[in-house]
């Protein structure tokens, strides 16, 4: 089979890759570039666990073709935060105890970060719709809702934190 | 039409393996910097067990929690610990590590001791330090401390002003050529069950639950809504508050898939619904807004207190869900899941029954 070239930017950085017309992206992201934060639950696209942005959007990286991300920008939860500085949906997610296993944890993150890049503010409602694809066996969905909810609420143009800074 | 009800489930639930020896075992090392090296064949699995256990030898030692570094579950070097599973981990590796740190402490409270001039039974131990306590008499022995499972030491009320650091006593004790290694392990008491009358002594502690539902039930669809679960859960006592609500959701939302969606279909024994499309998991749609209430009556032979949590969090869900639409719409159901289908049958028959 022949290879196809693709170019496409991986955590903010410009990378070019030769691979078959079959591959799918989770395998060329831990397979061949050696990503493994993003998880292979059920494989099938229900689970939610290899959520990864494409350009923005959270996506399952299970169900879609490497080539199909040529000329695209990807995010993994590896271009969330660094060891030296976790991004704010990490620290929430550590505070308030959001994680247990772990396994769903980094399409959990993805899955957030696509929606408070587009609504800073959601309820809780919208919240718990956003990341209904992604499953979680182990916490009930409540923490996480919570520290999702904690970083809305830390921007600026909350009204929780304006209440706060008025004192009320 | 919608109708709600409410309905309760309780359970008590054997911590430990049945009538069986379970035990498990530890090592702590106290090194040279006063850092806290815990070795436990204990596998977290996410429920929160290298946490847990990391603040109970911190709190036995007297140093603080991040002090504390967990080596577990690796077979290559750890103490067998036995399964995580029936809720054990935290009862019996919590004391098999706090038996192994007071086995390391008290190798430093015989040097300290020395250092401070005192006895032993007049040290305690917090926040890195270890204090002479003040002969008032308001504070009680060491040893009555860690037989009530008292967290606190106290440290404020009742000491006097000579105290020491655990890193200058482990440097003391370094210079006599002494190391600071503990091990310990725990069995929990057990017997065998008698095989003619099944009696004997599965168990060495229960955890107990009591769980509350709301539940909508649609009379036309029988699509069962779960409101709300307020889930109160005796675990002896929480090492970890956070942790334990975290399981207890958890649990919930478990035992609601498993009152309302969770069935694995067979068929000439295969399983038809072997996907997440076809075995429905609860979604963060799904499950209800959970309320976790701690109850706190600390277990004699747990560590500081403690007994388990992990699956008497999800037992007495289903039960309470079953019961909360009986109170709605007046028809039980004993196999679960719940499904529509079945509730609209035994509607339908209780129609038929009235008409």
């Amino acid at each position: 089979m022949d290879k196809i070239k693709i170019q496409f930017v991986l955590n903010g950085e410009t990378r070019q890759v030769e691979v078959e017309p079959d591959l799918l992206l989770i395998d060329l992201l831990r397979e061949r570039l050696g990503l493994t934060g993003t998880k292979v639950g059920c494989g099938e696209g229900d689970c939610g666990a290899c959520t990864v942005l494409l350009n923005g959007k959270n996506v399952n990286s299970c169900l879609l073709l490497a080539a199909r991300v040529n000329g695209c920008e990807v995010v993994t939860v590896e271009g969330l935060g660094s060891y030296d500085k976790l991004h704010p949906l990490q620290e929430a997610f550590i505070a308030e105890g959001a994680v247990q296993c772990g396994f769903c944890t980094p399409g959990m993150l993805l899955s957030a970060k696509s929606l408070l890049d587009v609504n800073a503010r959601p309820t809780r409602e919208e919240i718990a719709r956003h990341i209904a694809g992604n499953l979680c066996r182990c916490t009930g969905y409540t923490k996480i809702i919570n520290a999702i909810e904690k970083v809305a609420c830390a921007d600026r143009h909350c009204a929780c934190s304006r209440e706060a800074e008025e004192g009320r | 039409m919608k109708k709600r009800g409410v309905g309760m489930g309780c359970m008590w639930y054997g911590v430990g393996n049945t009538g069986l020896p379970n035990p498990a075992g530890a090592h702590v090392d106290i090194l040279d910097d006063g850092t806290v090296l815990v070795l436990t064949g204990c596998a977290d699995i996410g429920q929160g067990s290298d946490t847990a256990l990391a603040q109970i030898a911190a709190e036995e030692i007297g140093v603080r929690y991040e002090d504390v570094r967990v080596v577990s579950a690796d077979t290559g070097v750890t103490p067998d610990a036995g399964a995580t599973s029936a809720s054990r981990q935290t009862y019996i590796s919590g004391n098999a590590v706090r038996s192994a740190a007071r086995a390391a402490k008290q190798l430093i409270l015989e040097t300290a001791a020395e250092m401070l001039g005192v006895s032993q039974e007049e040290i305690i131990a917090g926040d890195r330090l270890l204090k002479v306590r003040a002969a008032s008499g308001k504070s009680q022995a060491f040893t009555d401390c860690q037989s009530e499972c008292r967290v606190g030491l106290g440290l404020d009320s009742g000491s006097d002003t000579r105290e020491v650091s655990i890193a200058e006593v482990i440097a003391k004790c370094r210079m006599k050529g002494k190391l600071t290694l503990g091990h310990g392990w725990y069995n929990p008491d057990t017997t065998g069950l008698d095989a003619e009358t099944g009696q004997g002594r599965p168990y060495a502690t229960y955890a107990f639950a009591t769980q509350v539902a709301e539940v909508e039930v649609d009379e036309d669809t029988g699509e069962v809504t779960v409101l709300r679960v307020v889930a109160a859960h005796d675990v002896g006592r929480a090492i970890n508050p956070r942790n334990v609500e975290g399981q207890i959701e958890g649990g919930c939302a478990i035992g609601m898939g498993y009152a309302l969606m969770e069935e694995i279909k067979l068929q000439e024994g295969n399983v038809l619904n072997c996907n997440f499309a076809t075995y429905l998991l609860p979604t963060s749609l799904d499950v209800p807004e959970i309320y976790p209430l701690i109850v706190e009556d600390p277990e004699k032979t747990g560590p500081f207190g403690a007994k388990g949590v992990g699956e008497p969090a999800l037992i007495p869900t289903a039960a309470a869900i079953a019961n909360a639409v009986y109170d709605a719409v007046g028809v039980r159901i004993t196999d679960l899941p719940i499904t529509p289908d079945k509730i609209l049958a035994k509607l339908k028959e209780k129609q038929n029954k009235g008409a």
